[in-house]
């Protein structure tokens, strides 16, 4: 039977796509579609809001240790 | 920049301070509870405490932190300084004073800027240079640096007060006046080959030989004390300096205006030079003798005491050993910097020991000789490789007019000694320091290099030198000064305060922006690009091992083409450039893509002689890539462009280094050229990181990096390596199946100290290697059916020389040739 799912197209560097298509390796929670290019991606819609912040928590994270390591 | 230090910190600091009180008297000696029991331990151990005490001591952080209780602003820290008044016409004047940590802050855009500068130089260290503001610290050693070129405390204090934009804080005064009031009162001398502490009051040798750490050392069975006349002085003049140039000019009695522009130039940066009339009441100087291995424990030990030992030679004053014959050449002309550089070492009429920092490409080499030959004793020089030692010579023999006879080389294939009584000597850190078996001849050698007293040793390159071997080779061989040679003075461990007991203090260091603006070494335009990862590396990247992090940020394909862009841009403008990768595997895959000669550890002599070449005088060769060991000694004028593509993780000296070999380009001169220096960084990843740490030494020598984020034309660019996803994924999977060694950087094995660490063996080892394969008989006969085709041909190979024709070909091609003209017109 076919569904439905809202998707919703978003534009991202590279390498957070590669974030993204490795947070979906687990649970195929958020990516409806992976278009055949560097920055693109169909998303769930639905968790829009979630992959934003892990996004922003991961990130904030790296910024983080890059601020540790330089004051070395 | 120093990390900033938080208010909690306070109490921490204070309380080591206390220890380091810097009160150079004798109570003192008493009171102090870290050297109460001298023999419960080896002198090693109690040396590294005194060492850990006296760096304490030489911040002035230590010493103010005793004097005044601070109040700290819960927003500034320490920093909080608004207590201190502005004085009136604070806009006139350059200098900010900030009293904790001594830091000067110097306005360079102010119009009394050049002098302030001349002036912060010499008393204090530059620490950041860049274009509007600079900052210098005064230390310890600045001081003593600038107390024994003739300034007085007062003046420095005085001149100081005059430039500062607030009252000059009192930590700041009663720190200059306690660390120069006991400046030259002890000092090391090297008499007949064997060390004496040397000082002009009875009382201050009562006080040495009573103290815990100096009076075992003194040994017992000598003369006991000796009483000497002190030494006169006579006037000193540098050769090859401007003040040379005068005398002679004046002697030749040439055009008045000459000298007395001389003069000018003379007591601008001569200050110091003026002899200081060293105590010339005392006739007597008292002295006891040391052993050589208890120099370094005596001189950290009267350091911690706070009156540092001198070690200063007299060398116009020394009879007993031989003169050198040996001048500059009237030709050799030495730069402004240069002379600046060596009247710092020759303050007062005496050579003294410490290090010279100049970039490179600024003729450190020329520095050292016009040392060389202003002392005019038996030198020796070290310096890294076999390569340099080489290049040494030469250029003596250039410069200056010593006999061939009198410089000798001493390498594991040349031991020679000069044919007269003294001479120069050149050779390696690694065969002065080895401890091994020696040959019989090399034994020889070193007994006879042991066995003499020298006037100078000359240490090339000191920064890359490990401490341990300092020791070994300061202590085997003796000099009366010690020179050292540099253009980054750092290293990633903080080692390199070591080298101020084993050497001595900084005397100069070079202001890179100045030279270049004086044309001395080029401009350099420095660009950071931001090349972003593509998603499948990314997501590679994500899931690797550090280590092969390493390998796919290196081989980021869109690194790639940003370094085949810079490249085809560059050369279309005609540039030479070098492409540096740390890493054996990406150096190698870029170039054969990209057709282009490499030359890493692995390549053979003949043929890196031949890249070499063919890149300084070939038309068509315009790109080399080179492995870590093109970072030093390398010297190619013609390069001037520089694209780095993988590098040692965070190292500020490989990074300066680097920058180092387009220094010296030759067309730098030329109207509103530019040397390019580019740093290929992959977005994301760890690089972005190191790669910040590796700027900052070059930022504070007043380089400012560019960033790039988009390559402009890159777009529109013709035949770009992997443009295509496939193209890219085969990439991947063939990056991916490299091992993690791949990854590592290059193990250098001919450079430094190979031939220590068995790197000899690793080649040997290689070439001695059978290969195995299975395959039938009628294959090896070429019976099968096989086709063969090269892809990706080293650039390398095609540099050869093509092989002279047979003497038949040559005949038969002219004979063709002949019958086609024949035939042509024979149509006509």
């Amino acid at each position: 039977m076919p569904r439905a799912v809202r998707g919703l197209l978003i534009e991202c560097d590279p390498s957070i796509k590669a974030m993204i298509l490795k947070y979906d390796e687990d649970h195929h929670e958020y990516i409806v579609e992976d278009l055949d290019d560097e920055n693109h991606l169909v998303i769930k819609e639905s968790q829009l809001e979630a992959l934003k912040n892990r996004l922003d928590r991961d990130l904030d994270e790296k910024i983080m240790q890059l601020d540790e390591s330089e004051s070395e | 920049m120093p990390p900033k230090r938080k208010a909690a910190d306070v109490g921490r600091s204070a309380r080591e301070s206390k220890r380091a009180t810097p009160v150079p008297d004798v109570t003192e000696v008493s009171s102090s509870d870290e050297y109460s029991d001298p023999d419960d331990g080896p002198v090693e151990d109690n040396l590294k405490a005194g060492k850990k005490d006296v760096v304490n001591k030489f911040s002035l952080e230590s010493f103010s932190k005793r004097s005044q209780s601070q109040k700290t602003d819960p927003r500034f820290g320490y920093k909080d300084l608004s207590y201190l008044p502005l004085k009136r016409d604070h806009y006139n004047r350059p200098l900010w004073i900030e009293p904790v940590k001594g830091t000067i802050t110097l306005e360079s855009f102010s119009p009394l800027a050049p002098q302030a500068q001349d002036f912060l130089t010499t008393i204090a260290e530059p620490l950041s240079r860049p274009t509007h503001l600079h900052e210098y610290r005064l230390t310890g050693h600045s001081l003593y640096a600038a107390v024994s070129v003739g300034l007085k405390p007062e003046d420095i204090v005085e001149f100081l007060d005059r430039l500062s934009k607030t009252p000059l804080p009192e930590s700041i005064s009663q720190f200059i006046t306690e660390f120069t009031k006991s400046y030259g009162k002890i000092k090391m001398v090297l008499y007949h080959n064997r060390y004496y502490v040397e000082t002009v009051e009875p009382e201050m040798l009562q006080m040495l030989l009573k103290d815990e750490v100096i009076g075992p050392q003194r040994i017992s069975n000598g003369e006991g004390i000796i009483e000497r006349a002190a030494p006169k002085m006579g006037a000193l003049v540098i050769p090859g300096t401007k003040d040379a140039a005068g005398v002679r000019e004046t002697a030749e009695q040439t055009k008045s205006s000459a000298p007395g522009q001389n003069e000018n130039e003379g007591g601008r940066q001569n200050y110091g030079i003026d002899d200081v009339g060293d105590e010339p009441a005392e006739a007597l100087t008292y002295s006891f003798e040391i052993p050589p291995e208890g120099v370094e424990v005596v001189k950290a030990r009267c350091q911690a005491i706070g009156c540092p030992a001198l070690e200063e030679y007299d060398f116009q004053g020394d009879t007993i050993n031989p003169n050198l014959d040996m001048d500059l050449k009237p030709t050799a002309r030495i730069r402004p910097y240069q002379e600046m550089s060596l009247s710092k070492m020759f303050g007062n009429g005496r050579a003294k020991s410490g290090i010279i920092v100049l970039p490179c490409g600024a003729g450190k080499t020329l520095v050292g000789i016009t040392a060389a030959a202003t002392i005019k004793k038996g030198t020796i020089v070290l310096c890294t490789s076999s390569m340099s030692v080489v290049q040494w010579r030469n250029e003596f023999l250039r410069w200056t007019t010593i006999d061939p006879g009198d410089i000798a080389i001493f390498t594991s294939d040349h031991k020679e000694k000069f044919k007269r009584s003294t001479g120069i000597i050149v050779s390696t850190y690694s065969m002065v320091s080895q401890t091994r078996t020696r040959s019989y001849d090399a034994e020889k050698m070193m007994n006879w290099l042991q066995g003499r007293e020298w006037g100078m040793m000359i240490l090339d390159e000191v920064h890359v030198v490990p401490a341990s071997m300092f020791r070994k080779v300061t202590s085997a061989i003796a000099a009366q000064t010690k020179l050292g040679l540099t253009a980054t003075l750092l290293r990633e461990d903080d080692k390199i305060k070591d080298l101020n007991f084993l050497i001595g203090p900084k005397l100069y260091e070079a202001n890179w922006m100045e030279l270049a603006a004086q044309g001395h070494i080029a401009k350099v335009q420095c660009a950071e690009v931001w090349c972003p990862m593509t998603t499948e590396f990314y997501s590679e990247y994500l899931r690797a091992s550090s280590r092969k992090q390493a390998l796919l940020y290196i081989m980021n394909p869109r690194k790639f083409q940003a370094c085949q862009y810079l490249i085809d841009f560059h050369e279309k403008r005609g540039d030479k450039i070098i492409v540096f990768s740390d890493n054996v595997y990406a150096l190698e895959k870029y170039a054969r893509k990209l057709n282009k000669a490499f030359i890493y550890g692995g390549t053979g002599q003949n043929e890196r002689l031949r890249i070499l070449e063919n890149f300084q005088h070939n038309e068509q060769v315009n790109t080399i890539f080179l492995s870590k060991i093109g970072d030093t000694s390398l010297d190619l004028p013609e390069a001037t462009c520089l694209i780095q593509i993988s590098s040692h993780y965070g190292s500020r000296r490989q990074e300066a280094q680097r920058l180092g070999r387009i220094l010296r380009a030759k067309r730098r001169n030329d109207e509103g050229f530019n040397a390019f220096f580019y740093s290929l960084v992959s977005k994301d990843t760890s690089e972005m990181t190191y790669s910040s740490k590796r700027q900052a030494f070059l930022v504070d020598q007043g380089y400012a990096f560019k960033v790039i984020t988009h390559l402009q034309g890159i777009d529109d660019y013709e035949g770009l390596h992997y443009a295509t996803p496939s193209e890219r994924r085969e990439l991947l999977t063939e990056v991916m199946l490299q091992n993690e060694s791949s990854a590592d950087v290059e193990q250098v094995t001919d450079d430094l100290f190979s031939m220590r660490s068995g790197g000899r063996n690793t080649a040997a080892a290689k070439r001695a290697k059978a290969k195995r394969s299975a395959a039938t008989l009628s294959g090896l006969a070429g019976g099968d059916d096989m086709a063969y085709i090269e892809y990706n041909k080293s650039k390398n190979k095609q540099l050869k020389e093509k092989a002279a024709q047979h003497p038949l070909f040559r005949k038969m091609e002219r004979d063709r040739l002949r019958r086609k003209k024949e035939r042509e017109a024979a149509l006509q």
